[in-house]
């Protein structure tokens, strides 16, 4: 039974599925229903050290870098309309090789071209974030992110961070104005 | 006072205090008129009970929930009682539409001021360049996910109101295999106990218009509210009305109008109306005027042709009624070339029918080929007190032929008038 998170709740992955080496993050939203340009969302995941930041620029994960350095995240690709049943876009993580100096895995959303397209993430229904084992593929955890949702472009929708020797999932929810590139550098990365 | 931006969302309780809401709606643009339609849609987001579409037509709901008036300048303000408002409706829709070629990247400006209990509390605004070839917009929601929200949605359909009724779960109900006619053990009546569904689409936004004729005696006032209206353009489409709450013997209207054949050396072109039918009771045959077969208003079957229009020269055609559907199994309403042509279009063949809900069913008649000159055009079903019509449009060499598809197993032999 997956657990589901409001805004700002933690759960422990590694107790809610005891002997959890690897997780698949799923994220999802509708495509859009009226008429007018559609809303293309970029999944992109920072790998981040104890202060909050990347190591490299190669620790940002995103469709033009879809594999961490070492190998254990993996962003599987872009959809670019939202079309089709389950996940638009999924990131592996293998836990085990996440090197010791990543604390914390930030999964965020951006709109593509989110300005002159003239959107936002409180047009877009039905956002979420859950994370999965990926042995099996059960869900763990889930994050709907419909009424959190508002007039940014750019959202961190969770993050997988080390507690101990445990890994735990938080759902942040949070809006960041400005779209990928201030959302980057916020992270330390080289835009 | 909160200025909403397209997308965002706010607790009520956020923006005051109170539980009578109004929303007050104005658009202004070049348009002769813009529509304004509160929907009460359920916890799915679907218009399940078309009793909550709150507009010029239905401006209030059964329990009085949700109300809308007309002000100054094509302004209107709909206003809901959330505490009074029945438990399945969760969420309220303001869209704007425009009829005709006008479209919303035109307008000046639409504008929506939020109420809580008289006060104003927040407002939204857009103007044509938010908008591109949207003829109907969702303006803004109040929804109920653990308490009560407002969002301003800001986002329409190029496709007008009947987008926006399908994107509420309006769809027409794709085509029904051909049912078989009743058979010859006369059907159980409709048991009253079941009460129909709200049927999920065909809602109309056809101003209402005083009828033409007066009903018949026997016939209850037609209602006042012209909701379930729907043409239905494409074969396959149909649409549904309740008889109990539409009034299940007003009658089912149909019109064939052609042009007057032509000239000197051709004979005048003479199409003809008619249906076949099998009435719950079992009772089936054809009415056309081939063969005399014009029924009757009073005694079974309750159909009747008015006049054999020889040439197309009547004003008003050939009309068919209906007079029971309540009564009808099946009936499924033709037209054919009986002489002066061999192609619909070159006379201008078009066929309408009206329930007395306003579904609505034009055909151009148009066949595929010279030799396929018979048109089932509409099919008829009453399905335990629903009525429900589908538009067939299928071409056929005559009778028999279309008999043998939809199996109402007469027999044929030729005639003449």
């Amino acid at each position: 039974m997956a657990v589901s998170l409001s805004k700002g709740g933690n759960v422990s992955l590694s107790k809610e599925a005891p002997g959890l080496s690897a997780i698949t993050i799923g994220l999802g939203w509708d495509p859009r229903a009226t008429d007018g340009q559609q809303f293309d969302l970029d999944g992109t995941v920072f790998l981040l050290n104890a202060g909050g930041k990347v190591r490299s620029d190669s620790d940002f994960i995103f469709y033009n870098n879809k594999t961490s350095s070492d190998g254990s995240v993996t962003h599987a690709g872009d959809n670019t309309t939202g079309q089709g049943d389950g996940d638009d876009e999924t990131v592996e993580v293998n836990l085990a090789g996440v090197p010791a100096d990543v604390d914390k895995i930030a999964v965020c959303v951006t709109i593509h071209e989110a300005d002159t397209r003239g959107q936002n993430f409180g047009q877009v229904s039905k956002a979420y974030i859950r994370i999965m084992n990926k042995a099996g593929g059960a869900e763990i955890a889930r994050y709907d992110l419909s009424e959190d949702a508002s007039t940014d472009t750019a959202m961190i929708f969770g993050e997988v961070y080390r507690n101990g020797a445990d890994w735990k999932f938080r759902a942040v929810g949070q809006g960041y104005a400005g779209g990928l590139a201030p959302l980057a550098r916020n992270f330390g990365v080289n835009v | 006072m909160l200025t909403f931006q397209t997308g965002q969302k706010a607790r009520l309780a956020d923006l005051g205090a109170g539980t009578t809401l109004s929303v007050t709606a104005r658009v202004t643009g070049p348009a002769p008129e813009y529509d304004l339609i509160l929907f009460g849609l359920d916890a799915q987001d679907r218009l399940s009970d078309d009793r909550y579409m709150i507009f010029y037509n239905q401006p209030r709901s059964p329990e009085g929930a949700l109300n809308m008036q007309g002000g100054a300048r094509g302004e209107k303000t709909f206003t809901a009682d959330l505490n009074a408002l029945p438990a399945s409706v969760r969420r309220l829709s303001l869209a704007a539409t425009v009829d005709g070629g006008a479209t919303f990247a035109q307008i000046d400006h639409a504008e929506v001021t939020v109420h809580l209990d008289g006060a104003p509390v927040a407002t939204y605004r857009v103007t044509g360049r938010d908008f591109q070839a949207q003829r109907a917009v969702m303006l803004l929601d109040v929804y109920h996910k653990d308490v009560w929200r407002a969002w301003a949605v800001g986002q329409g359909f190029n496709g007008g109101l009947d987008a926006l009724v399908r994107h509420y779960g309006g769809e027409v109900a794709d085509t029904p295999a051909a049912r078989p006619p009743a058979p010859p053990t006369p059907a159980p009546a409709p048991t009253p106990s079941a009460a129909p569904a709200p049927a999920p689409g065909g809602l109309n936004f056809n101003r209402e218009r005083p009828r033409a004729e007066p009903a018949p005696p026997a016939a209850p006032p037609t209602p006042p509210v012209s909701l379930q209206k729907i043409t239905l353009d494409k074969p396959g489409q149909s649409a549904r009305l309740s008889l109990r709450k539409g009034g299940g013997s007003d009658p089912i209207r149909v019109n064939l109008n052609w042009n007057r054949g032509g000239g000197f050396l051709r004979s005048s072109t003479d199409l003809d109306l008619g249906c076949m039918y099998v009435l719950n009771d079992g009772e089936r045959g054809v009415i056309q005027a081939l063969g005399n077969r014009f029924g009757s208003e009073r005694l079974e079957p309750f159909i009747l042709l008015d006049k054999d229009d020889r040439t197309g020269a009547a004003t008003d055609g050939e009309n068919l009624t209906i007079h029971r559907p309540d009564l009808i199994h099946t009936v499924l309403i033709f037209a054919f070339i009986y002489q002066g042509t061999s192609d619909f279009t070159r006379v201008g063949g078009r066929l309408t029918m009206k329930d007395p809900r306003g579904n609505e069913i034009s055909v151009n008649l148009s066949n595929p080929d010279m030799r396929r000159t018979f048109c089932a055009i509409a099919q008829i079903e009453n399905h335990g007190g629903e009525i429900q019509i589908t538009k067939e449009e299928r071409y056929f060499t005559g009778h028999k032929d279309c008999d043998e598809h939809y199996g109402f197993g007469f027999q044929w032999s030729a005639g003449s008038k």
